[in-house]
């Protein structure tokens, strides 16, 4: 983050571009990049979260729908 | 193969590689996954089950399941799989990942609120004897992200189809569902049975404005 590593692009489409660029003004980011990249950041540790998938593991055994 | 099989599969594309479509019913448990196996079977669609798991009070009309599904995230031989093909197999969402990439698929894939769903499953995890020392909060996040993954998953899939049907909206309008289905599954089946096999009174844990 925050251009320390090689970058990469990604394309967005024009609308959601211009509202990303808005809302990265108004909440004082430096760049769009720095804030999709900072949004990016927090929404993958969702999905990169181990413990998450071990709560609907011990979920789906209690409901008997896994083994 | 023989020539025969290389011709048709010269001709058919997919439909010779994956063979006749396996219909899986998916969700999150307790989303109207078993309903919707009501609804296919009213259909006249076969339905793979072994009656292992029966009906009791948090699925009257029973679960319509197939015990080897449970193991598709820890058993590597999933060639049985194959075995559904042309008829509806019910696999939870969280096994959608495990399928073997040599069927196609087409997937009924139930949405409900997740509160609602929460709600429904701790009832059942209490009828079961199990504890539960989850948060609902934190549940509800780890779900989210799982539907998100699911839908990320999806468009990666080039033997999966899916049509995405809303619990509530199947309680509130089975008509308009059921055309939706049907459509989905080639138009082949028997519209007003599945209406039929609907039963409003089965929408319990509902959420109230």
């Amino acid at each position: 983050m925050f251009g320390l590593g090689k970058t990469q692009s990604i394309k967005l489409e024009r609308d959601l571009y211009d509202r990303v660029k808005k809302i990265a003004d108004v909440a004082g980011y430096a760049t769009a990049e720095e804030f999709v990249a900072h949004v990016l950041e927090k929404e993958l540790i969702h999905f990169e979260d181990a413990k998450n998938d071990d709560d609907i593991r011990n979920k789906l055994r209690g409901l008997g729908y896994i083994s | 193969m023989s020539l025969l099989d290389s011709i048709r599969g010269l001709l058919g594309g997919g439909a010779a590689k994956y063979g006749e479509p396996i219909v899986i019913v998916s969700g999150l448990p307790r989303s109207g996954t078993s309903m919707m196996m009501k609804m296919l079977d009213a259909a006249g669609i076969p339905i793979m089950t072994d009656a292992v798991r029966t009906a009791d009070v948090d699925n009257p009309k029973g679960y319509f399941e197939f015990e080897r599904v449970k193991d598709l995230e820890k058993d590597p031989d999933r060639s049985w799989v194959r075995e559904a093909r042309g008829k509806a197999l019910k696999v939870i969402s969280w096994l959608l990942k495990d399928l073997p990439d040599d069927n196609a698929y087409r997937i009924v894939f139930m949405r409900r609120d997740i509160d609602e769903v929460l709600a429904s499953q701790n009832k059942m995890l209490e009828h079961r004897g199990e504890d539960d020392t989850t948060d609902d909060a934190i549940m509800a996040e780890a779900y989210r992200n799982h539907l998100a993954s699911v839908r990320i998953m999806a468009r990666k899939k080039p033997n999966w189809s899916i049509v995405e049907i809303r619990y509530d909206e199947a309680i509130r309008d089975p008509a308009a569902v059921a055309r939706r289905v049907n459509e989905f599954l080639g138009g082949r089946y028997d519209v007003q049975r599945m209406v039929e096999a609907v039963d409003e009174k089965l929408y319990r844990n509902r959420k109230t404005a």
